[in-house]
């Protein structure tokens, strides 16, 4: 059967809008829902994806991703690396699956609300085929870690940890629904697929994959890379967006939408990715710091296309770029000492060898982080484990929702930045932080954190059992150390050694 | 008397944690209470120096038998806990 070359329809088909008569232009596209912006329709018809694909080619290529993945999987089962993988590895697929797989299918229906809502008929197209992979990046995400629920329970946190208040599961969710569930399409474009994937799920997906080939898993890596090719097509929506906002004079908007999402989508990172990539992954294995992977893939790449849009770099770059050698750390050993309010097993990462690795490459970490480690090692060498467990709660944000950390030790500097606002106090982990709160009270106002709901006595009883049945961490479920404390023993046998 | 919650603030530490201290508690119990979720936990002993406690961001350091009641802190106000010589 003939078929008419794709270069003679494909324009025209991806550019249609249809005429409609029974209902109005604000009927069909409701404001609040497209986030036209006073702009016309016939300015968001030259709406420009520069990736383009058909339904046929679509579905061909990603039967392909997911029979190679699958098969990979399928393949390595019987090989049962998981058993012999080190458990900081185990820990970075767990605390992964957890915090991302539920997630995607959260993304699908903000690429759905793209598919249907905006008034750029490329941005439909392109959205809904974002809608399918986000479905599949749910479907994949939550298949593979199934296989493991037999090994421990920690790994049935893929599908349960969003439906929980734990705390990282509050946080994830408040940065999601902010940027992905709770705005109109055109910022959805912005702050999903421009602030958040082009950037951090690069971060996240690459070097989790790069990682992951280098500590021998393979399933692991080939569900990763198949993830990021859909991300590195999909992600390209936002950048069109951006082009027309500007063009018509809405160069500020554009720019506050890229700010807060960017802000947002570092703080989640510091405490997801950082732990991971300097701690977590086996020091042999590790490819890049997490700072020098920062520094490549978010302040280089995003400089450049920010500055290609016509946009500027993000008003709070200089303190993003200061915080690379400070709130990944704290974060990390926040997790650490709250381990048992995760769903997944830290490594300490704090072993001599693992210290001498992070002072080379974050000069100084021995006089400041080291300062906390040397009492916490102590403690464990002294047979007090009950020292370094915790009996109360970390201060958390009202916006990221994560602790408020700095640096300690001998560069001691920690920051809260308080707001009162209506007669609420709110604290802030960052000025960066509070000026998101700032640039839309409404939109944050209502929302408790975690010490918040501790306070109006949603935590019962009001102690730190109340708060771990409160997080629904059960018995197995509950984290520790990942490596029983032998990097801490590692110091004892220094010592007898000298 | 009633339990009142505080930020602490702890010098050395790299977090700040919830407090529950009481409004008679003095600034010295104060900070013993902020003081037992930090030292020996995660930063050091300084047993030749004196605790003392201060509004977060300040110099002035509140007198040692001030009360709670009497600082007139909103609940959840962030406090510095400060090591010094006196």
């Amino acid at each position: 059967m003939y078929q008419i070359p794709r270069e003679e329809w494909y324009d025209l088909t991806r550019s249609t809008n249809w005429t409609y008569s029974y209902v109005s232009e604000e009927e069909m596209f409701p404001e609040e829902m497209s986030g036209s912006r006073g702009i016309p329709i016939e300015a968001w018809e030259t709406y420009d994806e520069p990736y383009k694909v058909t339904y046929p080619e679509y579905v061909s290529i990603q039967r392909e991703k997911d029979s190679g993945a699958y098969s990979v999987k399928a393949a390595l089962e019987r090989d049962a690396y998981v058993d012999r993988a080190d458990p900081g590895w185990i820990s970075t697929m767990i605390a992964h699956y957890g915090a991302i797989a539920v997630n995607e299918y959260a993304a699908s229906l903000a690429e759905a609300r793209m598919a249907r809502f905006s008034k750029a008929p490329g941005n439909r197209n392109m959205a809904t085929f974002g809608t399918l992979d986000e479905n599949r990046h749910g479907q994949i995400q939550l298949f593979f870690p199934h296989a493991n629920i037999k090994r421990s329970r920690q790994w049935d946190w893929a599908h349960k940890a969003m439906h929980t208040n734990d705390w990282a599961a509050i946080a994830a969710r408040s940065f999601f629904d902010d940027i992905m569930l709770s705005r109109d399409a055109i910022a959805v474009s912005i702050m999903l697929t421009f602030g958040f994937e082009t950037g951090f799920t690069n971060m996240q997906f690459l070097g989790l994959a790069a990682d992951a080939s280098e500590a021998g898993d393979h399933t692991f890596a080939s569900l990763i890379s198949s993830v990021q090719t859909d991300e590195a097509r999909h992600a390209q929506q936002g950048g069109p967006s951006l082009k027309i906002l500007i063009e018509n004079g809405q160069k500020e908007e554009a720019q506050k939408l890229v700010d807060v999402s960017i802000w947002r989508a570092w703080k989640l990172f510091s405490v997801l990715t950082g732990p991971i990539m300097d701690y977590y992954t086996p020091l042999e294995h590790r490819s890049q710091s997490f700072k020098e992977f920062m520094v490549e893939w978010i302040i280089v790449q995003f400089e450049r296309q920010l500055a290609d849009l016509g946009l500027d770099a993000p008003w709070f770059w200089e303190d993003l770029t200061k915080d690379l050698d400070v709130t990944h750390h704290g974060m990390h050993l926040g997790v650490w000492y709250w381990r048992p309010t995760v769903w997944w097993n830290p490594a300490a990462g704090a072993s001599p060898e693992d210290r001498e690795w992070l002072e080379e490459k974050y000069p100084g970490w021995n006089k400041t982080w080291g300062k906390c480690w040397d009492v916490i090692t102590e403690n464990l060498n002294n047979g007090r484990e009950d020292l370094t467990l915790p009996e109360t709660l970390p201060y958390v944000c009202n916006m990221c929702q994560l602790p408020i950390v700095g640096t300690p030790g001998e560069g001691w500097n920690v920051r809260d930045y308080p707001l009162e606002h209506e007669g609420r106090l709110y604290h802030f982990g960052s000025e960066a932080d509070r000026w998101c709160f700032e640039q839309d009270p409404e939109r944050y106002k209502e929302h408790q954190n975690l010490i918040d709901r501790f306070l109006s006595g949603q935590v019962q009883p009001a102690d730190l059992p109340g708060t771990l049945a409160y997080m629904n961490l059960g018995p197995g479920e509950m984290g520790k150390d990942a490596h029983d404390y032998a990097w801490a023993a590692a110091f004892k046998k220094q010592v007898s050694a000298a | 008397m009633a339990a009142f919650p505080i930020n602490s603030n702890f010098e050395g530490d790299f977090v700040m944690q919830l407090i529950s201290v009481d409004t008679e508690d003095t600034m010295d119990q104060v900070a013993e209470k902020c003081a037992y979720h930090s030292v020996g936990r995660r930063v050091a002993a300084q047993p030749e120096k004196v605790m003392r406690v201060r509004l977060h961001n300040t110099t002035e350091n509140y007198p040692r038998d001030m009360t709670v009641s009497d600082a007139g802190w909103r609940p959840t106000e962030t406090l510095d806990i400060i090591f010094a010589d006196s």
